[in-house]
């Protein structure tokens, strides 16, 4: 048993940390956040130039051929700012849904361009019937000669602004089957919105009589599209749970430091049980994501049974990181809710991540499932 | 990272080196009553001598050195005996006792050689049973506010006073306390820790009557008791750590008693409660297929896989000689706390068959019983819920520059 990290993670940690603190200051984070446009922005590009978008991508395909225990240390950090992007998406779930699903030529295509950035693919999966099933997938694509039409509508997309593809899956009625498509999302009737008011980088996406061929169909035909992306949800949800811890970490390590700088009646406001009753629920919470997190990664990378550890570590992430913010509003009330402080950059992002790749209820009966219940 | 006890060939023979043994010496009928209260003098008798024949092999305290009766044997070795201990439904010692991991442990960073060499090998090789006295009816989460005195006379010290929530049914052969042993001094520096031996002249015994006996201390302790002390009269060389340096030796073993110690386990309950609700049936169909069963379930599953988690990562730490700071009340807390929450869980469950152990309308042979009980019990000893939070402020530094440390440990 060794539950501490190798020292090239050690040293990742640290280049990481240091990264996000010089190209992710507050203020670039609040920037960003104004804009809607994450990226390309100049700080993602600088991102994109380190070469750690290629993570978990096969050394044989330009990535680093990194562990899942190694991309959850870069996550971590990168949560730590929150650092927005399509680095989940694409760099991660886009990723290795194209390892699990993709023909050698799209693997060869694909994947040195999400390494370095120089493409995004951001997987649009959920529509009005809002789920994470198979079945309530409508998006039609109609055969057309060799190819296919796309039409309808995909929503709460993640970083929809920020793609330069979109993996959207779809429905074939003739073929009865659900895949994946590769769409530009400059192709004539794609229109990506970006959606107003507390969501965080979520976009309606329309596709419109969309004309695509064969080969942007992933895998060689739309079957086993979905059980591959399945697959690679259930690779990707450990490194979106070490993002959430990371960013638990930072609303803590916050928290903590205005207990002691903040005075009311003459004392530290940390002196207060009432207030530290808070940071103790705050950081009971930021453990569990983070024991339950790691447990699951060490699962991945040592090839061990591993469906309840990622459930797990959803559930508990995404409840994690959503009370995590609720407790720092009350450890900081009023000046917590100043945009400029940059607690409400978590607290945005803690509840889309809540809902994205499935919420706290639909990971626990997954769960239930997985435990043979 | 690895979250595994990785086994040496040579541990796997060790494994089974274990598992024989036992197989060979847990006899017949060592298993008592779900609430240990019932426990029989025979049932008892039974795990003393198991654990006297576990203290000669080394087993019992297995990484304690053998200079002091212990096993002398690595980490992994423990494990090994503790996993294949648990296997057979017992614990390490197979009875309560709070000689070896708490009262050893202070014994170890503070006692005198002489006092090493008297107390440690009969309390590691399992030739003896101890009790904590700590706890008074002025003395509960203000544990410095010890009323106990204990006054130097010559070559003793003159004990007085009443400890409560101690020890076990069926007595034991030394209790370790905490007294004042200068009632002018400043708080904290006014304390004495001692063994005592059972049976002196001026100590009375008298059972507590309580919603269930509970306690930190693995088996269960059937019974706990109120005990005075009328003019009992100590040999000085029992005091360990010096007149009046007392709390420093407590602060080792509230170290441990708050969580930092760890451990490798499972809630046996929820596998207890899995396979219940997958045997019975209700309305025609296995109770766990009922879907607000199933969402019950899974919330014990996940208190359980939380609790499991911080423990195990307070073994790693403490084990691999990492600087702990909130680490052990924090697991203490959510483990109490959790512990409320599940049995809530198997309330809705199980509804009133979970009040009552009648053999014909209680479920679970009165398990799930006891715990409705004990998981209430079980939140306040070794320092209550809310002084766990305490110290886990105090450890963080919340609205403070400076950190408090832990308590040291062996």
């Amino acid at each position: 048993m060794d539950l501490s990290l190798t020292a090239e993670q050690e040293m990742l940690k640290a280049a990481v940390n240091r990264f996000v603190q010089q190209e992710y200051p507050k203020e670039t984070l609040l920037e960003l956040s104004d804009s809607g446009q994450p990226a390309p922005s100049a700080p993602w590009q600088k991102l994109a130039a380190t070469g750690w978008l290629g993570i978990v991508i096969p050394e044989e395909y330009g990535g680093e051929g990194g562990s899942f225990t190694d991309a959850a240390v870069l996550f971590e950090e990168l949560g730590r700012g929150p650092v927005p992007g399509p680095h989940l998406t694409s760099a991660i779930l886009g990723a290795f849904t194209v390892l699990e699903g993709g023909t050698d030529d799209q693997k060869r295509e694909w994947l040195p361009r999400l390494a370095t950035g120089e493409r995004t693919l951001v997987p649009a999966i959920t529509e009005a019937d809002y789920s994470w099933f198979e079945e309530d997938v409508g998006l039609v694509a109609r055969r057309d000669g060799a190819g296919f039409r796309l039409d309808g509508t995909k929503v709460y997309v993640l970083n929809g602004t920020s793609a330069s593809h979109l993996l959207c899956t779809a429905r074939s009625q003739d073929e009865n089957s659900v895949g994946l498509v590769m769409v530009p999302a400059g192709a004539p009737g794609v229109s990506v919105r970006p959606l107003a008011g507390f969501a965080w980088n979520l976009a309606e996406v329309k596709l419109e009589n969309v004309a695509v061929e064969q080969s942007q169909v992933l895998g060689t035909s739309l079957a086993g599209g979905w059980d591959a992306l399945e697959r690679a949800i259930a690779r990707s949800i450990p490194i979106f749970c070490a993002y959430q811890v990371g960013a638990c970490q930072s609303v803590y390590e916050l928290s903590v430091d205005y207990s002691r700088s903040r005075q009311q009646f003459s004392v530290p406001i940390g002196r207060f049980q009432r207030v530290q009753d808070h940071i103790i629920n705050l950081v009971n919470k930021l453990d569990a994501a983070r024991w339950t997190t790691y447990e699951a990664l060490w699962k991945m990378d040592a090839g061990r049974p591993v469906d309840d550890a990622i459930h797990l570590a959803k559930a508990v992430g995404s409840d994690a990181y959503h009370e995590a913010c609720n407790y720092a509003h009350e450890v900081h009330a009023g000046v917590g809710s100043m945009t400029e402080y940059g607690l409400t950059l978590h607290t945005t992002a803690s509840r889309t991540l809540y809902h994205y790749l499935g919420d706290p209820k639909f990971h626990r009966r997954r769960l239930a499932d997985a435990l043979g219940l | 990272m690895d979250f595994e006890p990785t086994y040496t060939p040579e541990q796997e023979k060790f494994r089974q080196e274990v598992r024989g043994w036992l197989k060979d010496n847990v006899p017949d009928g060592i298993f008592h009553p779900p609430d240990s209260a019932d426990v029989a003098a025979e049932q008892y008798e039974k795990r003393r001598d198991l654990g006297r024949r576990l203290g000669a092999k080394g087993w019992l305290w297995a990484t304690a050195p053998t200079e002091y009766g212990g096993g002398g044997l690595s980490l992994d070795h423990a494990v090994v005996i503790d996993e294949e201990v648990d296997a057979v439904g017992l614990t390490v010692p197979p009875y309560y006792d709070s000689g070896g991991r708490l009262g050893g442990a202070s014994i170890m960073v503070w006692g005198s050689d002489e006092q090493k060499e008297k107390f440690l090998p009969p309390i590691f090789k399992g030739e003896v049973r101890t009790w904590q006295l700590l706890t008074e009816p002025e003395a509960g989460s203000d544990l410095a506010n010890v009323k106990t005195t204990a006054e130097r006379d010559g070559d003793d010290y003159v004990i007085n006073g009443q400890k409560i929530f101690v020890g076990s049914s069926l007595g034991c052969d030394f209790m370790w306390t905490l007294t004042c042993t200068d009632t002018e001094a400043p708080r904290h520096q006014n304390l004495g820790w001692f063994m005592i031996p059972w049976g002196l002249p001026g100590i009375t015994v008298q059972p507590m009557d309580l919603l269930i006996a509970g306690g930190e201390s693995g088996a269960g302790s059937g019974v706990k008791n109120t005990v005075y002390f009328d003019n009992v009269r100590v040999p000085s060389g029992n005091l360990v750590g010096g007149e009046n340096e007392g709390w420093k030796v407590a602060s080792t073993h509230l170290e441990l008693e708050h969580g930092s110690g760890g451990r490798i386990g499972r809630n046996r309950l929820v596998d207890h409660m899995f396979e219940y609700c997958r045997e019975t049936k209700r309305h025609g169909q296995p109770l766990h297929k009922d879907p607000d069963v199933r969402d019950r379930l899974v919330d014990m599953y996940v208190e359980a896989e939380i609790s499991r988690l911080l423990s195990l990562r307070n073994y790693w730490m403490r084990n691999s000689k990492a600087r702990l700071t909130y680490e052990g009340p924090q697991a203490s807390y959510v483990r109490k706390m959790s512990g409320l929450r599940t049995a809530n869980a198997v309330l809705d469950i199980l509804g009133p068959a979970s009040l009552t152990y009648d053999k014909e309308w209680g479920a679970g042979e009165g398990h799930f019983e006891a715990y409705q009980r004990s998981a209430i019990v079980a939140v306040h000893p070794g320092g209550t819920a809310d002084i766990q939070k305490v110290i886990m402020a105090r450890r963080i530094g919340i609205g403070r520059e400076v950190r408090e440390q832990a308590g040291a440990l062996a």
